[in-house]
């Protein structure tokens, strides 16, 4: 009976091609020049390269965490390319028209048309390949109401006091090994702006892209979201199939000021590798956000892809009454290893977290959960509830749970819980006497499995994540 | 003794109570029936002060006191007792210390003095005695592990050790062999001493055979809909809610 | 690497009995390890600062005798700071029982406790390599198969000002035997102390276990109670710990056999300024295991209580049964709770599940007493201890049970007054 749903919840990486595209690509290696050089590249500011350059200096200090319950062979930080763009790029194109065809091909066959006729309407698009941005849907009709969406990189040259005022400011330059390595020699990404009291029209979404061998994919978003303001951001990411290991190292930061709130998420299908384990991404990504007075910060992630996966998406709870939400499906299978979770610190009085994981673990794949749950001494009146499911498909998988809880307030209420299960044979043959394949009776629990993480996606992602699971999400949606 | 005027009241923001009337002297009973969903449990709930029931409007006296405002524990002190449906369960607090600390907290309200663990223990045990259950089940833990019926006996014993004003039983039969319920039911009788009142909620007319009422109301979407004396529930006995439906519509 | 733990090496090397053998083997271990820090998961939230640098002040002699627990028939072995004052000789034992000082263990006995030693206590616990290497004394129990002993043996193990100790306790239960040994520590002046125990239980055997590590003070306790189950054995723990300076007590239970049933429940009640730290660990081995885990612990002011509790599932071990929970409360803004309860698992056919709440109050309990006429503080005071005396309740021994309760609830009530 398990080999049969192990069969039924593998599947081919639909994204794993390789785009034909010339590119301009530094040679390998990381030292104080190439920080120069990417900074160079983007033109940018004397301010930004210094912030760099003491990001560096820290980073060269760090050692690699080792604390995840992870197991992967060393990265040669030495061995790989910190830039490459499409040598069309090099030229700034002015519109959609001088983009070169063969990168919008990428997109389209990747089901992300940029087109802005062509797109679901009320989703603009920030296309991120390798190193730049390529184009930035919408803009126009965003500037109208006064939103900023465009590349980090822009923004720096554009918008420089409000990055400078913010980049950091969540995730210190030092934070951690990777953050430091990010704050180094980050290439692009998106930067949001909403201005006091204004509900982004339109979704925000950025797709990120690896193509180039050999090349790490650094890439940096900051959202702002002013007073009383309102977004919705989603991202999603994928990459070729290829033998070799990738490393994809991201900062995200979210501001959201009094009153207001963002809501993140990510459909993340970066290259697995493949059922041996060779080749697939190695993704460490450091994501936070800070809530003040009333805001609410809201991460939805579906993680399907990549070789191993260490991201712990949080929220620092600053002010009064703030909100943080963390739900999250993470599905490993073949020789994928996951450590990922949240963290919610609570700062503010009458703060509140809920915390919803769900993990499916398959094949010979782990998959761990960890998070923190820290109530500060002034979280008077302060809530937590975290639930933490995991589901086993098969014998040769594991299924982790990490989850840590501080509390110096004694009216600061914490609850935590978690469950183990499998497809069990009872449910299976309950649904292949009702008339439904292994296939379609594993899609089904699965889905039911991830319903409450599932129905936080904005529509659009919710329909994408039902695919990248392989499960109809007939009825569970909405 | 209980006055209800015009109640309104709402549980999440969901209207339940839609302007109910009720009048209730002293040692009369009172029957409350219903289909699932008029807002019979709410009642007592509402009565009691429970947490997130919301009086809209209307008003509540009991004993002279307007009851609105008043906490739960203030509200049982000063008489009102609320049988559960459910009762729930409480491990690692023991029947004996609960019991003799509310006993004494309703004590202090009459202005009488707090009973000794030894003056507390005789009363107890003569109360056990009266509803059938053990000794040893003072020991435990607040309704630990007890069965359904064991659960509404450990009701009514407490009814009778805080000698209340007003008793509310909600649905106090649910789930009883007909030998459990008559244990109830004599334990609710030998209550009824002229001066204390009862409202008994119950869906079917089966208790009523045990504990006669003095007057039967139908309470139906969250209003009492009609009012009579026993035989009332006797029709109800034969003829179900449905009839409500017609009344619903021709009073609309 | 601290200074304390360099002297304990320099000891070590003149340590020279019957259990040498095991005893370098420990020591070579030993001198591999780091001084934990907090970037130490083991250690992340208990300082070793106050030991260090340990100076305890100089001994007094003080006049001690074993607590009186009334009711408890119970054979009573009585250490003070690890040296035995009981006359094992002296005492009448049931048929089927063999003790033995460790120090004092002929070849048969000293076969009993080599069977023992270091055979059921993971390599990773610091202190207990400490306590291989420098523990000379303590006591060997041998329980014949198929014995049932009705009487409780009681280890009891006081610390006085100024000592620091190393004391050892083994017991092994041969097949279908049943037993009960309580391990009762105390002790409250500024001393340091090191006790393990290691219990192999055989094939059906039964083991109903206590560990009171009633500590206070100025005490430094690292402790640690271990248990291994063979096939269709069983086991019945419960643990009741105080804090002080620092007590850190390792409980491990593992399942080597199949269709083992472990229930491990633990209580710190930590009045102000006390730290105490549990870890327990779970290794479920082999199939058909059950493991049911209760912590429930009460945090006075200023005091910080740590609790770790994993569960780990081999990749073999289907059918498994283990659950978790762990409940906190904590009663004022100084005090510091750090929960981490953990699953590890690798088989796929099992049911696992862990809980952890910290403050957690069950508002329809609460609003049950309140309709009772109970104030609403006077109802979380009761339902506050309650969630201590339901485990106190669930004490297979009775005589224990009664005689813990009352001091609970003093010391409960003292914090809660403040």
């Amino acid at each position: 009976m398990s080999e049969q749903i192990e069969q039924a919840i593998a599947r081919k990486y639909d994204a794993g091609f390789i785009s034909d595209i010339e590119s301009d690509t530094f040679p390998v290696g990381l030292d104080e020049d190439v920080v120069r050089r990417i900074s160079a590249m983007k033109n940018e500011p004397e301010w930004m390269l210094e912030w760099r350059l003491q990001a560096f200096r820290s980073w060269q200090k760090m050692k690699e965490p080792k604390w995840a319950h992870l197991g992967y062979t060393e990265i040669d930080y030495q061995s790989i390319s910190y830039y490459s763009a499409p040598k069309s790029m090099k030229d700034k194109p002015k519109s959609l028209d001088e983009v070169d065809p063969e990168l919008l091909r990428t997109y389209e066959k990747l089901g992300i048309p940029l087109h802005e006729q062509e797109m679901l309407a009320g989703v603009a698009v920030d296309a991120v390949f390798d190193s730049v941005s390529v184009v930035t849907t919408f803009r126009a009709k965003l500037e109208e109401a006064g939103v900023i969406f465009c590349p980090i990189s822009e923004a720096i040259q554009k918008y420089p006091e409000l990055v400078k005022k913010y980049i950091g400011s969540v995730v210190p330059r030092t934070d951690n090994f990777f953050a430091a390595l990010n704050s180094a020699v980050f290439t692009d990404g998106s930067f949001v702006y909403i201005p006091k009291g204004v509900r982004c029209p339109m979704e925000l979404s950025t797709y990120f892209r690896i193509n180039e061998l050999n090349t790490g994919q650094f890439e940096r978003t900051l959202i702002i979201a002013e007073e009383g303001s309102y977004v919705s951001y989603l991202e999603g990411c994928t990459a070729p199939q290829r033998d070799e290991n990738q490393l994809h190292a991201a900062v995200v930061e979210l501001v959201a000021l009094d009153d207001s709130e963002i809501k993140y998420s990510t459909v993340q299908n970066w290259y697995p590798g493949d059922e041996n384990g060779k080749g697939g991404i190695y993704n460490f990504v450091t994501k936070r956000g800070v809530a003040e007075k009333n805001a609410k910060i809201s991460w939805t992630q579906v993680e399907t892809g990549s070789a191993i996966t260490w991201k712990y998406p949080s929220c620092i709870l600053r002010g009064d009454n703030s909100v943080g939400e963390f739900y999250s499906v993470a599905l490993t299978r073949g020789r994928q290893q996951a450590d990922t979770g949240t963290k919610m610190i609570h700062l503010g009085k009458n703060t509140t977290s809920t915390i919803i994981s769900k993990g499916i673990s398959a094949g010979n794949s782990s998959n761990a959960y960890r998070g923190l749950v820290k109530m500060g001494p002034n979280a008077d009146g302060a809530r937590n509830f975290t639930e933490c499911d995991s589901l086993l498909i098969g014998d040769k998988c594991a299924a982790h749970t990490f989850p840590y809880i501080e509390s110096s307030n004694p009216s600061a209420i914490v609850e935590h819980e978690a469950t183990t299960s499998k497809v069990s044979d009872e449910q299976l043959f309950l649904c292949q006497q009702r008339g439904l394949d292994t296939e379609k009776a594993v899609s089904m629990i699965v889905n039911g499995f991830c319903k409450e993480v599932f129905k936080e996606l904005p529509m659009e992602f919710a329909v994408e994540a039902g695919k990248l699971l392989e499960i109809s999400l007939e009825g569970s949606v909405g | 003794m209980l006055t209800i005027k015009d109640l309104h009241a709402s549980v999440e923001d969901k209207v339940i109570l839609k302007g109910l009337n009720l009048t209730v002297k002293p040692g009369e009973v009172h029957a409350i029936m219903g289909p699932n969903g008029a807002g019979k449990s709410t009642l007592g709930y509402v009565l009691s002060g429970r947490d997130g029931y919301e009086v809209d409007s209307g008003k509540i006296e009991f004993d002279g006191r307007d009851m609105l405002g008043m906490e739960v524990d203030e509200r049982a002190q000063a008489g009102l007792f609320l049988a559960f449906q459910y009762p729930v369960e409480i491990p690692g607090v023991s029947n004996m210390e609960f019991m003799k600390e509310s006993v004494n907290a309703v004590r202090k309200e009459r202005g009488e003095d707090p009973m000794t663990a030894a003056e507390f223990l005789k009363v107890a045990k003569a109360a056990c005695q009266q509803v059938n259950l053990p000794l040893e089940f003072l020991k435990r833990g607040v309704n630990e592990g007890f069965s359904g019926g064991e659960k509404k006996r450990n009701e009514i014993m407490q009814m009778i050790l805080l000698e209340p004003k007003l008793c509310i039983l909600d649905e106090s039969d649910s789930g009883l062999d007909i030998d459990a319920l008559k244990v109830v039911a004599n334990g609710v009788n030998s209550q009824r001493d002229g001066k204390r009142s009862f409202i008994v909620v119950t869906h079917y007319q089966r208790l009523l055979d045990f504990i006669e009422p003095d007057f039967v109301h139908i309470l139906a979407d969250g209003k009492i809909v009609k009012s009579g004396g026993p035989e009332l529930a006797k029709e109800v006995e034969a003829s179900g809610y449905a009839w409500l439906g017609e009344h619903q519509e021709a009073s609309a | 690497m601290s200074q304390w733990l360099a002297q304990v090496i320099d000891r070590a090397s003149t340590v020279d009995d019957w259990l040498n053998g095991p005893r370098q083997q420990a020591l070579a271990t030993l001198k591999e390890q780091s001084w934990p820090t907090r970037r130490t998961e083991a250690w992340r939230y208990t300082s070793l600062h106050a030991l260090e640098n340990l100076a305890l002040p100089a001994a007094v002699s003080e006049d001690v005798s074993a607590p009186v627990v009334a009711g408890l028939d119970s054979i009573d072995l009585l250490f003070v700071n690890g040296e035995l004052r009981t006359d094992i000789g002296a005492i009448a034992w049931p048929e089927g029982v063999r003790v033995s000082a460790l120090n004092a263990a002929d070849a048969s006995m000293r076969d009993a406790a080599q069977a023992v030693f270091n055979m059921v206590k993971p390599e990773r616990h610091l202190f207990g390599l400490v306590n291989d290497v420098l523990a000379t004394e303590g006591v060997v129990i041998d329980i014949a198969a198929g014995a049932s002993i009705e009487q409780p043996i009681r280890i009891i193990n006081l610390a006085t000002a100024g000592v620091e100790s190393h004391h050892r306790v083994l017991v092994r239960l041969g097949d279908e035997a049943k037993a009960t040994v309580i391990e009762h520590g105390s002790g409250s002046g500024a001393s340091m102390n090191t006790s393990f125990a290691e219990y192999a239980i055989g094939k059906k055997a039964v083991l109903e276990h206590y560990r009171f590590a009633l500590h206070g003070g100025a005490v430094i306790h690292m402790g640690g109670s271990h248990f291994r189950l063979d096939e269709a054995a069983k086991m019945n723990s419960t643990l009741v710990g105080y804090g002080s300076e620092v007590s850190r007590i390792d409980v491990d239970i593992h399942h080597a056999g199949e269709h083992a049933f472990a229930k491990f429940n633990a209580i710190y009640l930590l009045a102000p300024k006390e730290h105490f730290d549990l870890h327990s660990n779970i290794e479920h081995a082999v199939p058909n295991g059950t493991t049911e885990e209760n912590a429930r612990g009460i945090v006075g002011d200023k005091a910080r209580a740590v609790f770790n509790g994993r569960i780990h599932i081999h990749r073999d071990a289907q059918k498994t049964l283990a659950e978790l929970n762990n409940r906190n409360l904590l009663l004022s803004r100084g005090g510091y709770i750090a929960t981490k309860p953990e699953l590890e698992i690798y088989a796929d056919d099992v049911q696992c599940a862990h809980g952890a709440t910290v403050a957690e109050i069950d508002e329809k309990s609460l609003y049950y007493l309140q309709t009772r006429g109970i104030e609403r503080s006077q109802a979380l005071v009761m339902l506050n201890f309650g969630f201590i005396q339901e485990l106190v309740s669930q004490m297979p021994n009775r005589a224990l049970a009664d005689w813990l309760a009352p001091q609970l609830r003093a010391r409960f009530e003292a914090m809660e007054s403040r």
